[in-house]
């Protein structure tokens, strides 16, 4: 660029306007800062989820440390495979009531009785997700006491008996 | 027709300034970043409204994959030697059974008290090796614990 000049010098060849056109190194940074800011971006993406939400559970210890409980204070949810919600008060019979409707029902029952104690039994072989979703409801509807069991014989026999 | 037109100047922006701030920017980012290690396992994690952040050290994280796999990990490589030998050291992740588990946590526990215990589980995996765990978490008296969770909106 510098050093070819084609057409240039017509009328005024005297050597001294020439100088004009030295042009310095000049280096084009513009890739360079393209880069720099697709890396920039990339670690600011990346640095700023790096971290996990987590859901902090606090269970009640092993089963020797026996907790006394009124059956009328005992909430018992199971879940099914299918993400169906089985529920009953102490030894009433059992109802089934959609996934959807669980944080309305928690808050009406917490807000009814607080000193509800609600056992979450979940069916081995339905998805670790109903687990989730239910205890996320709870933490939604500010269901703090909870424990978890697993599913026996007999919860299997009330289900059977449930109405709709 | 005008032949030399390259007397017209167009905007000039200096960026040099720009280019400093986000170089500046970058090098942090750079030096702050920790990569997270392959994973061992890939779990799709489920969703809650649970907005309480992972602890950044002396995590133990037990993972339950979609096929019900129980895989046990700690932070620190020192710790992974010490409970699954030389060649795990650099793992972050050792499959386990179930009935190793509850010894595990607890040899863990007693080399470092502060660890906390974190569950990770696959959306998808069955309930039933996840109940074992919780189960061998009461018998080891872990009566508190982390599920990791996907923020989800609204």
């Amino acid at each position: 660029m510098a050093s070819v000049e084609t057409g240039a010098p017509r009328s005024h060849s005297k050597g001294k306007k020439k100088k004009k056109r030295r042009v310095g190194v000049r280096v084009d940074m513009t890739p360079m800062v393209d880069v720099a800011m697709l890396l920039l971006t990339f670690f600011m993406l990346t640095t700023v989820f790096s971290r996990p939400q987590t859901m902090e559970l606090n269970l009640p210890p092993d089963s020797d440390t026996k907790v006394e409980v009124a059956m009328s204070n005992l909430l018992t949810l199971i879940v099914n495979p299918d993400g169906k919600v089985y529920w009953n008060k102490g030894t009433d019979q059992m109802a089934i009531m959609p996934f959807v409707e669980l944080r309305k029902f928690m808050l009406e029952q917490s807000r009814a009785n607080p000193k509800l104690i609600t056992v979450v039994k979940v069916d081995r072989d339905g998805k670790y997700l109903s687990l989730v979703d239910v205890l996320d409801e709870f933490n939604l509807a500010n269901v703090t006491r909870f424990s978890l069991a697993p599913v026996n014989d007999a919860d299997k026999k009330n289900m059977a008996k449930a109405k709709s | 027709m005008p032949k030399h037109k390259k007397s017209r100047v167009g905007i000039k922006l200096d960026m040099t300034p720009l280019v400093d701030v986000a170089f500046l920017l970058l090098t942090f980012f750079m030096l702050t970043t920790q990569f997270k290690p392959p994973e061992e396992v890939s779990v799709d994690i489920p969703a809650s409204h649970s907005a309480i952040k992972l602890p950044e050290a002396d995590v133990m994280l037990v993972t339950v994959n979609k096929e019900g796999k129980i895989y046990l990990g700690i932070d620190s490589p020192r710790m992974m030697e010490r409970l699954f030998g030389e060649a795990n050291r650099l793992k972050n992740a050792v499959q386990v059974d179930k009935n190793q588990l509850g010894n595990l946590l607890i040899q863990a526990r007693i080399s470092n008290p502060k660890l906390r215990t974190v569950l990770k589980g696959d959306k998808n995996s069955p309930y039933g090796p996840v109940e074992d765990v919780l189960d061998v978490f009461q018998k080891a008296r872990i009566t508190r614990f982390n599920m990791v969770t996907d923020l989800e909106k609204g």
